[in-house]
């Protein structure tokens, strides 16, 4: 309840009260154990769409977002949203679509960065998610294949992963969720066989290399 | 959840499989079945995607990205290869999640590859949803059909090598190649070399690989260690010289008289130039025979009695499991049974033709049921009846008493040489079924105008008749004469119709073989009854609906089906699925004979080799199609 006590009216914009009961749905999701296997998660691996904004700087104009539940891919398990005219009704389907589960990103400051901004000028307030950045964790769990920071284009290609429609937010979240299934096994093998043990790897600088 | 987005990434599964066969030609309603319900999982190289162990597979995969290896395990080949590749857009393991078995193969990543995987359930809902990729499947599994023969072939070719006969030049008996040794190494070294190798014979042979001596078993007790013989003396110093040796092209039966003449068990086989090829022992030469096609045939057509026909019949037998042990096909196997016992009722019926005047009389002798089908097995009673014609000179009770007396004494002498009286006594001594040509069609008749019960029973057994003696121009008009009555009768077909859908497929509604609920036979299903018959049937009703004249049952699908309009490729997955059934009873006969109990129908699926298992399930499946069929065209 801690986080939705921010997302009342009077800390921010006027919550009207479908969306006021929409987010307390999301507030009574209960929250996933993380120390439970990658192959017992949900992960869900979002990537954005923005825009030039007038004062300078990205404005999100679009999300898409891909679970990978248990390990598996299903389509069915899928969101996208534009967010025109009723940005706080998308960035809610959002977070309802999340559930609570850790996020997956490839390039974290700006994709973290540029959500959690949307979060905070539609619905008030950021919410407390777990996020895990691919442009991270690859260079660490395959240094063989290629070692330091690189772009998506390269880890893709790494693996074969077809990019579709790179202007597509759902199509490039799909391509970043096949990046995160090569990513779960590879950690597996590492011993990281759980999302904390992934987020605690991923914070601690020992572990990390290239960055 | 969001539709849209769920629409986009099942396009991108569409995408993908239109661009690969059987996908590429399915039904587009079944197409979005599929790509709705494809999930989407990464496999590292090297790691396992699905092994025998896991059981039943709940997934059938489909490779996305990557390559996938298919690999035998465990030490007896299934298939005819051991490991094979699967690229994007192969599925597997299709013969194990059509049959709900654990799969034969172990399916590993030999790269980093994505796999889309699709619950067992909907895989076979898929099937149900789209003809394309059941037949895909279908002819799948026809494939391993032809891998289970090669597999029989395997099983049963021990027992063919025993059969083979004693004209066989030892070229074909050596089984495997020689265990020899220099005559300058020292006896200890020969004597583990023979231990290393477990044979009962040693042969010594020159650099030039002839041979110059020989050491069995039974000298070394004897030669050597009663004597005290130093082990470090060559074997030259302790071999029998010169060894007993023959060509390559000697037979079988040259060896047994070698072996005899100079007391030994062991005859050192060389070619042309006196090399060593091989080691023929005793017992080698134990199980041979001498049975073979062309001798078992002329043993019939000169026989002078009974008794010479007996051994005739026994050799029937023994043919029919070499056939059988050299993978030749249920078709052709039961088509040999028939032609020789064919043969041997002839010969019968002209033995007491000798003794029978019935010259200057119209009749021919009719085989009823299974050999009326040439689909005789090796337990079948006898089934037969008489057709005459009575001239207008005779009377009809003297001629009929005549005609009777023959064939009591060619009932009896049928008996005698293995065919066992039938029990429901259909045969040609029975009045009722030595009958004039209007005799017969007046019968026909009746059952086609009156379709109770018993009348079909009849018609199932009787409709199924052929000539095996006499005049053939007797039956032929009668057979016309019946095709034009069933096929203008429309109620009697669709009485015969629902006559052959009395029994279904043995198939469970969880997809598992329904096997008999019969205490005295738990687990077992009779193949006769739920397997063959239900191919039988229908084919009868589709033959007489047609007016096709065959009376075997692939044939009758065959000719029959592609009159009404059945493809072709169908009527021939159905044809094997019958085959395939006729296959498993003889081999189950075969084997019940071998064990001294008595040939019956009932096979336990749980003693089918995982193959024959998948395969049998698939015939009944060919079965439940063809019952459908029925059931449509006659709406039942």
């Amino acid at each position: 309840m801690n986080w939705l006590s921010r997302l009342l009216p009077g800390s921010g914009p006027a919550l009207d009260p479908a969306l006021r009961s929409t987010l307390e749905a999301i507030a009574a999701i209960p929250t996933p154990d993380l120390s439970r296997s990658h192959y017992e998660t949900r992960y869900v691996v979002v990537n954005t769409e923005t825009g030039p904004m007038d004062g300078g700087g990205q404005r999100l104009l679009a999300v898409g977002a891909v679970a990978i539940n248990k390990g598996l891919l299903h389509p069915g398990d899928a969101f996208q949203a534009r967010l025109g005219s009723a940005p706080a009704g998308a960035m809610a389907a959002l977070l309802k679509f999340i559930a609570k589960a850790p996020v997956v990103v490839y390039n974290a400051p700006f994709n973290q960065g540029t959500l959690e901004r949307a979060f905070e000028n539609n619905l008030g307030s950021i919410p407390p998610l777990d996020w895990l950045d691919l442009m991270v964790l690859m260079p660490s769990l395959y240094p063989e294949r290629i070692a330091g920071q690189a772009r998506m284009d390269a880890w893709l290609g790494a693996f074969g992963i077809e990019r579709l429609d790179h202007r597509d937010a759902l199509l490039e979240a799909l391509a970043v969720a096949q990046l995160h299934q090569v990513a779960l096994a590879r950690a597996k093998q590492q011993g990281l066989g759980s999302p904390r043990e992934l987020l605690d790897a991923q914070s601690s600088r020992k572990w990390l290399r290239g960055s | 959840m969001d539709n849209t987005a769920a629409d986009t990434l099942i396009r991108t599964h569409l995408d993908f499989l239109r661009r690969h066969a059987p996908f590429d030609r399915m039904e587009a309603d079944a197409l979005r079945f599929l790509g709705e319900r494809l999930a989407t999982a990464f496999y590292p190289a090297e790691s396992e995607i699905l092994m025998p162990g896991d059981g039943a597979p709940n997934f059938f995969y489909i490779v996305y990205r990557g390559k996938v290896q298919a690999r035998q395990t465990g030490g007896v080949a299934v298939t005819e290869y051991s490991t094979l590749t699967l690229g994007p857009g192969e599925g597997f393991p299709i013969g194990a999640i059509s049959a709900g078995r654990p799969s034969t193969n172990g399916y590993l990543a030999v790269e980093d590859s994505y796999c889309f995987q699709l619950p067992a359930a909907d895989f076979l809902k898929l099937q149900e949803l789209s003809p394309s990729f059941q037949l895909f499947c279908t002819r799948y599994i026809a494939s391993l059909l032809n891998q289970s023969r090669e597999q029989l072939q395997v099983q049963f070719s021990q027992r063919a090598a025993e059969q083979q006969t004693m004209t066989t030049p030892l070229s074909g008996l050596i089984s495997k190649s020689p265990v020899a040794v220099a005559p300058g190494l020292a006896t200890r070294a020969a004597l583990e070399r023979m231990v290393e190798a477990g044979v009962g014979c040693l042969a010594v042979a020159g650099d030039d690989g002839k041979p110059v001596g020989v050491l069995t078993q039974s000298d070394i007790l004897k030669r050597i260690v009663l004597p005290g013989f130093d082990l470090t003396r060559p074997i030259a110093d302790v071999m029998t010289a010169p060894p007993h040796t023959l060509k390559a092209n000697a037979s079988a039966y040259d060896a047994a008289l070698e072996m005899a003449t100079h007391g030994v068990r062991h005859i050192l086989v060389v070619d042309a130039e006196d090399t060593l090829k091989g080691v023929i022992s005793e017992r080698d030469l134990f199980a041979l025979q001498r049975i073979g096609l062309r001798q078992i045939r002329s043993g019939i057509e000169s026989a002078a009695d009974v008794q010479a026909l007996q051994r005739a019949s026994r050799d029937i037998r023994q043919l029919a499991l070499n056939l059988l042990a050299q993978g030749i096909g249920a078709e052709q196997l039961t088509q040999f049974i028939s032609a020789l016992n064919d043969a041997l009722t002839r010969r019968i019926i002209e033995l007491n033709l000798d003794r029978h005047d019935l010259y200057g009389v119209e009749y021919a002798w009719l085989a009823f049921g299974s050999e009326g089908r040439h689909e005789q097995t090796l337990s079948t009673d006898q089934d037969n009846g008489i057709i005459y014609v009575l001239p207008e000179w005779a009377d009809k009770e003297p001629l009929k008493l005549r005609l009777l007396e023959f064939a009591r004494d060619v009932n009896n002498d049928l008996a005698a040489c293995g065919f066992p009286l039938c029990e429901g006594n259909i045969m040609a001594s029975n009045p009722d079924l030595c009958l004039t040509f209007d005799e017969w069609r007046e019968k026909f008749g009746s059952w086609i105008r009156e379709p109770h019960p018993e009348a079909l029973l009849n018609a199932t057994i009787f409709f199924d008749y052929r000539v095996l003696y006499g005049d053939e121009k007797l039956a032929h008009t009668l057979r016309h004469w019946l095709l034009s009555m069933t096929g203008g009768t429309p109620a009697f077909l669709k009485a015969m119709a629902a006559n052959a859908l009395d029994v279904s497929p043995p198939l469970g509604k969880i997809r598992d073989f329904v096997t008999d609920d019969d205490p005295r036979h738990p687990g077992t299903i009779d193949l006769k009854k739920f397997g063959a018959r239900l191919f039988v049937d229908a084919a009868r009703v589709l033959s007489l609906r047609a007016g096709v004249e065959a009376t075997s049952t692939a044939q009758r699908l065959r000719q029959a089906g592609s009159r009404i309009g059945m493809p072709a490729e169908e009527l021939s997955a159905m044809a094997d699925g019958f085959h395939f059934i006729q296959l498993l009873r003889l081999r189950h006969q075969h084997l019940d004979t071998d064990h001294g109990s008595s040939g019956d129908n009932r096979v336990k699926p749980d003693d089918l080799n995982e193959l024959d298992r998948r395969i049998l399930k698939e015939a009944f499946r060919q079965a439940r199609k063809i019952q459908l069929r029925l059931k449509l065209d006659y709406q039942i």
